[in-house]
């Protein structure tokens, strides 16, 4: 009752905190939207019953596995968003006495709540959406808007899965200031990435590339050559990945200590000490990046793979090939969607949670130029280790599969070469459009 | 040895008829002040009485609406509320120092590296600039703390570094805005001493916000503001004269 009591005083936001409501609702918004709409594609596919049916609902599974995991990646930042954005105040309630189960309950009830609203938002964006998807061709005509219409049920079910996440993520996100409130109000050391991720991460690859060149010993009939490759993508997919979040956040802080050690002016200092406070956090910024450079690489084999199969074909292969195209452009689309969306609220929240930094600069007499070349240096830097250094992973791991693809198809190169760029380029403009959120705390600085 | 500065009884920064609103709320009524150079002196009033805003418009933070805030440089006088956003930026890299209630330090650098960031941002190496940082701590007393993070040190030692910060690329101006409301007594005491050593000791001027008489008694002249006016402005002098 005393958490509810409290939920009820912080739901009259201050104008400062006002954003920290708004960024997570818009979060969960995107994230429940694309949620739905793949959920949608899946269901058609699923629907389907001829003799290629079986083929589509593989394709659609290893789509979904692709983007369910970094759709839910950015609803765990989202729900920690809406946690930790109100740590300030939570730890001043645990200083004056707050026991930690009343603090626990506030906040996990205000991120779902919060998750909540941005669902249901998120549900009126994916029937906006749903018209525009039906338009999208697969087996020789469009969709179809009616075909894309989720089960009211099944709605309701989306929606209450994010919410729970959103409680679980906050419960976990909100745990330092539960055990010590002065821990979050008083940084005092640096948390240092330990190097045995470093090890977990490459034992985790040659494990994913032991079974990766089992998997290939299989083969046998054209049926079975489909599902070696599927299988191959899928268990390489997964396994990098996981690998990759493991060692991401390590390297990350490796670079970043050579990066204070050697920078010569205001901006790449702070930047690489931003970065070096949280590898962890630096690596969540741009983790969907890696996502998306890893799915170009899979992308690019893919289309490489299918088009070299289109020569000779008849009219049914190569729709199927169009087919595996358009999923494959779908997939990589909504993960940049995922990416622009992930950075600009991290991004904002960023700027208002560390508003009297800015400030601070500003009246030292940094011009906002160098404040956001400050800024874009400690999410482009990450960026370039993390987009490179995914990308060489994936070709590596499947590296009979790309090798093939490049001398067949140079097209997969140059897809992957233009996913990479469209990836940067959509951070880039993630970070540009929290420029009138920087200047904006510059010049009301009392006000945001 | 840290460098000295310019001489007493020279006006250095003065505002005329400066006048400030936010909507429908006036901050600054009209308000004229000359502060000479080396001189010390402290803003006091209610709260909402305008006395941070006069330290924002004398500062180049914020422009008034009307009236103008003119600095005496080696180079000749410059009206700062005339200078563009990027020529205040440029004042206030060079000509002025900032301490602020909650030292507003960077909590990721290091104490030299917060102090050697207005060097850094005018274009000076960073060991160059790191070494004369380190020398503004050691004269602050914060010898041998020059890697610790900020949250490493204790409330008086990080506004010490502040200070350090704001003096570092030579301002001839140090503006504080409540530099000890942070702080218990004793260590107030203490950064006062700091923050008066190292700025009208040795002929800088001091220009300090501050609801503590005990910290208005330590400066020259007391400036009190009520609903954006200067209602009162008395030096040490004629408070004797007053006590006679």
């Amino acid at each position: 009752m005393r958490a509810l009591r409290l939920a009820a005083l912080f739901a009259r936001p201050g104008a400062g905190s006002r954003a920290a409501l708004v960024l997570p609702i818009i979060a969960f918004a995107v994230v429940s939207s694309l949620v739905l709409i793949v959920l949608a594609g899946v269901q058609v596919f699923f629907s389907w019953s001829d003799e290629l049916a079986g083929f589509y609902q593989v394709l659609a599974v290893i789509a979904l596995a692709l983007l369910i995991v970094p759709l839910l990646g950015l609803g765990g930042s989202a729900a920690r968003l809406s946690a930790r954005r109100r740590d300030d105040r939570l730890s001043t309630l645990r200083l004056l006495g707050a026991t930690g189960t009343t603090v626990t309950a506030l906040t996990v009830l205000e991120s779902t709540v919060l998750a909540l609203i941005g669902a249901v938002v998120g549900v009126a964006g994916y029937s906006a959406l749903v018209p525009l998807v039906g338009l999208v061709p697969f087996r020789g005509s469009a969709l179809g808007a009616g075909a894309l219409w989720m089960p009211v049920l099944e709605m309701v079910a989306v929606v209450v899965v994010l919410a729970a996440l959103a409680a679980a993520s906050a419960a976990i996100g909100l745990r330092t200031v539960v055990i010590s409130p002065l821990g979050v109000r008083v940084r005092q050391t640096a948390p240092r990435t330990h190097w045995i991720r470093l090890v977990i991460g490459v034992v985790v690859v040659l494990v994913t590339v032991g079974a990766v060149s089992l998997i290939r010993g299989l083969g046998g009939s054209e049926d079975a050559m489909i599902a070696v490759i599927l299988l191959t993508l899928t268990l390489g997919f997964g396994g990098t990945l996981a690998a990759l979040n493991l060692v991401g956040p390590w390297v990350i802080g490796v670079f970043a200590r050579r990066q204070v050690k050697h920078a010569q002016n205001a901006q790449r200092l702070i930047a690489a000490r931003a970065i070096l406070e949280s590898p962890k956090a630096a690596w969540r910024q741009v983790s969907g990046v890696a996502m998306a450079s890893f799915t170009a690489v899979f992308a690019g084999t893919g289309l490489a793979l299918a088009q070299s199969a289109q020569s000779g074909a008849d009219a049914q292969t190569r729709e199927l090939t169009a087919d595996i195209r358009t999923g494959i452009i779908l997939t990589i689309a909504i993960s940049f969607i995922m990416v622009a969306c992930s950075v600009g609220v991290n991004q904002a929240a960023g700027i208002l949670d560390r508003r009297d930094l800015y400030v601070s600069l500003d009246r030292l007499g940094m011009p906002i130029g160098a404040m956001d070349a400050s800024r874009h240096r400690a999410i482009m830097s990450p960026l370039r280790i993390v987009t490179v250094g995914s990308a060489l992973c994936a070709a590596v791991v499947i590296l009979p599969l790309t090798g093939i693809a490049m001398i067949t198809a140079p097209l997969s190169v140059a897809t992957i070469a233009v996913s990479l760029a469209a990836g940067i380029a959509v951070v880039w403009l993630g970070l540009r459009s929290t420029r009138p959120v920087l200047t904006r705390v510059l010049h009301e600085p009392e006000r945001v | 040895m840290l460098p000295q500065h310019g001489s007493m009884n020279t006006p250095q920064l003065r505002a005329d008829g400066l006048i400030k609103s936010y909507g429908d709320t006036t901050a600054l009524a009209g308000v004229s002040l000359s502060i000479n150079s080396g001189e010390s002196v402290a803003i006091m009033g209610a709260s909402g009485s305008g006395k941070t805003t006069l330290l924002h418009v004398l500062a180049g933070i914020v422009v008034p609406d009307a009236g103008a805030v003119q600095l005496a440089t080696d180079a000749g006088p410059v009206i700062v509320s005339a200078l563009s956003e990027a020529g205040r930026a440029g004042l206030r890299r060079g000509s002025f120092g900032f301490v602020f209630q909650q030292g507003l330090l960077i909590p990721e650098l290091t104490a030299v590296e917060n102090a050697a960031i207005p060097l850094m941002l005018n274009g000076m190496p960073r060991a160059a600039a790191q070494q004369h940082a380190a020398s503004w701590l050691a004269a602050l007393g914060l010898a041998g703390m020059e890697d610790r993070r900020i949250g490493e040190l204790s409330g008086g030692q990080a506004q010490r570094v502040a200070i350090a910060r704001a003096q570092v690329a030579g301002a001839s101006v140090i503006f504080a805005d409540e530099p000890t409301g942070a702080l218990d007594s004793h260590t107030s005491a203490d950064v006062m001493d700091a923050l008066i050593a190292s700025t009208t000791d040795r002929g800088r001027t001091l220009v300090v916000v501050t609801h503590d008489e005990g910290v208005a008694a330590r400066c020259g002249r007391v400036v009190r503001l009520r609903d954006g006016r200067i209602v009162q402005s008395r030096t040490a002098a004629t408070a004797e004269q007053d006590v006679k």
